[in-house]
């Protein structure tokens, strides 16, 4: 009887610890998947990204974020055992540069796709490599109308363009605005692209927009609020990096014309430190599009992003570890890639099936993102199309509308995400 | 006729700046031989410094006395260590030299201060006043006074004083002045002191009125060049005049459509167009007279 007892008791063995792996599976935070395994340790999956670090701006946020997320993963166990090498160039802003990076990444090391890239320069150099060598680029920090015209990459940021239309429509919808000046970058791929698309959104509306482009090295932004007080407009639009927003809003509080427009922005604006740099002047008096949702977010990608970033982006650079919308497009770009990698069979992971199965991504939900995102069979890829307004108020941002869709030009409109067109 | 009046009073307090940093360029340039280059990056690191240390806490005047200090010695460490070992060579290498520092600097600049949003208030940017309709700070007023006055004073120091009298003797005749026993090095390193000085307060201002980036900062030493240029790298009254017409010329650009995205091409033209001017009566046969 003894015996019996002692053997069931041992037959109880495995069932107990099944309960005791799951209870430890429940327990440990899942910050990157599926955890628990130990440190990936097979063949390495090559992934790339190239970045625009070393210039006038640092892109380099959403590369640091995926770099934290892979590291997740390769410490828990990898993709099937085989950890995620991930190699960082940065184009320095630099065309030459940047078509070296690329076709180091692509050619010479034969990387599987790339993900996290953030630049300027890199993928209007690139696009038409990355078509040829067939590789995909999960981008998270796209700026200019190359990366949204190219058939091989897709960002999980929105660009310029969804961002200033987003804040237009929101402020005709709001504010009743009728006459709308954008200022912003007269480069033709960036302010001029974006400006010319929301003023052909207002013409079509039955109202008027005024493009005020002026050259990044123009030293004086007085000329440039002058400029736009000249159109006589009753709404003014800052499509402009944060440095020159803050500079153009500078000079309008040096001319005291907060209350005589309406002032919106684009996401560069929405950046933890703009709302102490631009002091109690402008409080309550700018609304802001953002890109993703809001960077103290409560939802489980939220808060998991924060936790990633805090545990494993510890140690890089810290202009690289900002906390900024490019860092959760960043996130958001790795967790696609990494959920879609596991999908596959560990073995057959090569670059064809990564295309084939990134090409694939419909319809992803996360909380980080307003609306789902599909990558899109077209040759334009406008993924992200959906944000949120804020305002800058008590030295942060407060709440003026959720998540809303933004009405992009037709030509950027995906069939598969059930826009039309 | 107002806006007329808005963006000329807006060129004038950029273009003062453009002056001020012309001046002391070309107060550097004719005691010591050498274009300093790197005379904006020197500005951007007293801006940079005197915002800093403004967010740490610090007594604002201190902060921006400390800023325009650190200009100083960043220039008079130059004019000790590395100038004198150039000496000898012709200008464009000394000139070469001080590009140098530019990316150096700059590099340190990006590296301690990333591409974040920041911005440099002064008091006096608070205070505003209404001059014929147009709304004024007191910064901009500030900037064409310390222009004015920092040009009557280095020029008067030049023409009145004995060191002025010892640089401008370095400036007509170097090895001349050397053998009659000018302490050539002492003269030069006071020289590049005031200039650094005259960087770090220039640096300040463009920080207040333009933007805080170490970049944008750098690179408005152009403008100050090509002032310089046209006051012939001799003049500051002229060097003075070329600063403030480019800023108005900069700034009055915006009221003409077909010109306002090429206004900061201004510098350049006006330069190239100085040139021509400069040396109308030359003729170049096989080799110049110099």
């Amino acid at each position: 009887m003894k015996t019996n007892r002692s053997k069931t008791w041992l037959h109880s063995l495995p069932l107990l610890g099944l309960l005791y792996g799951c209870q430890v599976l429940a327990a440990e935070p899942t910050l990157c998947g599926p955890t628990g395994a130990a440190p990936a340790s097979g063949t390495p999956i090559l992934v790339g990204a190239i970045v625009g670090k070393t210039g006038p701006d640092d892109f380099s946020s959403a590369a640091a974020a995926a770099r934290a997320y892979f590291k997740c993963v390769n410490a828990n166990g990898g993709i099937g055992g085989r950890p995620i090498e991930y190699v960082i160039e940065d184009d320095k802003w630099n065309p030459e540069t940047a078509a070296q990076a690329a076709s180091k990444l692509v050619k010479d090391r034969k990387v599987v796709a790339l993900v996290g890239s953030g630049s300027f320069i890199e993928m209007s150099v690139n696009a038409k490599l990355y078509e040829e060598e067939k590789v995909i680029s999960m981008a998270s920090a796209c700026a200019v109308r190359e990366c949204f015209e190219a058939r091989n990459i897709a960002t999980t940021n929105q660009g310029p363009l969804p961002s200033n239309l987003g804040a237009v429509q929101w402020s005709v919808r709001k504010q009743g605005s009728k006459r709308v000046a954008c200022i912003g970058l007269n480069i033709p791929s960036n302010g001029v692209w974006s400006c010319d698309a929301v003023n052909d959104w207002l013409k079509q509306q039955g109202l008027e927009g005024v493009s005020v482009v002026f050259d990044p090295a123009a030293a004086d932004f007085t000329g440039v609020i002058l400029e736009a007080m000249a159109a006589n407009p009753d709404t003014i639009l800052l499509n402009l990096p944060a440095g020159a927003g803050l500079g153009v809003l500078k000079a309008a509080q040096e001319q005291d014309l907060r209350d005589q427009y309406k002032w919106i922005a684009a996401t560069p604006l929405y950046d933890s430190k703009i709302p102490a740099a631009l002091g109690d002047y402008w409080d309550g008096h700018l609304a802001v599009q953002i890109e993703l949702t809001r960077l103290d977010g409560q939802g489980p990608d939220a808060k998991r992003w924060r936790a990633l970033m805090a545990k494993y982006g510890v140690g890089d650079s810290r202009a690289s570890n900002r906390i900024d919308t490019f860092s959760q497009a960043g996130f958001v770009s790795a967790n696609i890639f990494v959920e879609t990698l596991r999908k596959l069979d560990p073995n057959q992971i090569d670059r064809a099936s990564v295309s084939e199965a990134l090409r694939g991504v419909k319809d992803y939900h996360t909380d980080l993102l307003c609306a789902p995102w599909t990558f899109g069979t077209g040759n334009k890829h406008m993924a992200n199309h959906a944000g949120m307004m804020v305002q800058v108020k008590d030295l942060g941002y407060g709440d003026l509308e959720g998540c809303f869709e933004v009405e992009i030009p037709a030509i950027y409109r995906q069939v598969e995400s059930g826009q039309g067109a | 006729m107002n806006s007329y009046l808005i963006f000329l009073l807006a060129g004038l307090a950029i273009g003062s700046i453009y002056a001020l940093s012309g001046v002391g360029l070309v107060m550097l340039y004719r005691a010591t031989g050498v274009l300093n280059l790197a005379y904006g990056a020197i500005g951007a690191a007293a801006a940079l410094i005197s915002w800093q240390l403004d967010q740490w806490g610090g007594f604002t005047p201190l902060c921006w006395l400390a800023g325009i200090a650190v200009a100083g010695l960043i220039s008079l460490g130059y004019g000790l260590l590395i100038s004198p070992r150039l000496e000898h060579r012709e200008p464009v290498i000394k000139a070469m030299a001080t590009l140098g520092v530019l990316l150096i600097l700059l590099g340190l600049l990006y590296s301690l201060w990333p591409a974040n949003p920041r911005r440099l208030n002064l008091p006096s940017d608070a205070i505003a006043f209404n001059m014929m309709g147009v709304r004024l700070t007191l910064t901009r007023l500030l900037a064409f006074i310390t222009t004015l006055l920092l040009t009557a004073a280095i020029t008067l120091f030049l023409a009145r004083t004995r060191i002025g009298l010892l640089m401008r003797a370095l400036a007509s005749h170097r090895q001349l002045s050397a053998i009659v026993g000018i302490r050539v090095i002492r003269i030069e390193v006071l020289a590049w002191s005031i200039s650094g000085v005259m960087a770090g307060i220039s640096g300040i201002l463009l920080g207040a009125l333009v933007r805080l980036d170490a970049g944008a900062l750098t690179f408005l030493v152009i403008p100050a060049l090509a002032a310089a240029i046209i006051g012939g790298l001799q003049s500051l009254a002229l060097t003075l005049a070329a600063g403030l017409l480019i800023g108005v010329v900069e700034s009055l650009c915006t009221l003409l459509p077909t010109l306002s995205s090429y206004r900061s091409a201004t510098p350049f033209i006006l330069a190239v167009l100085a040139i021509f001017w400069l040396q109308r009566n030359n003729r170049l046969l096989f080799a110049s007279h110099q």
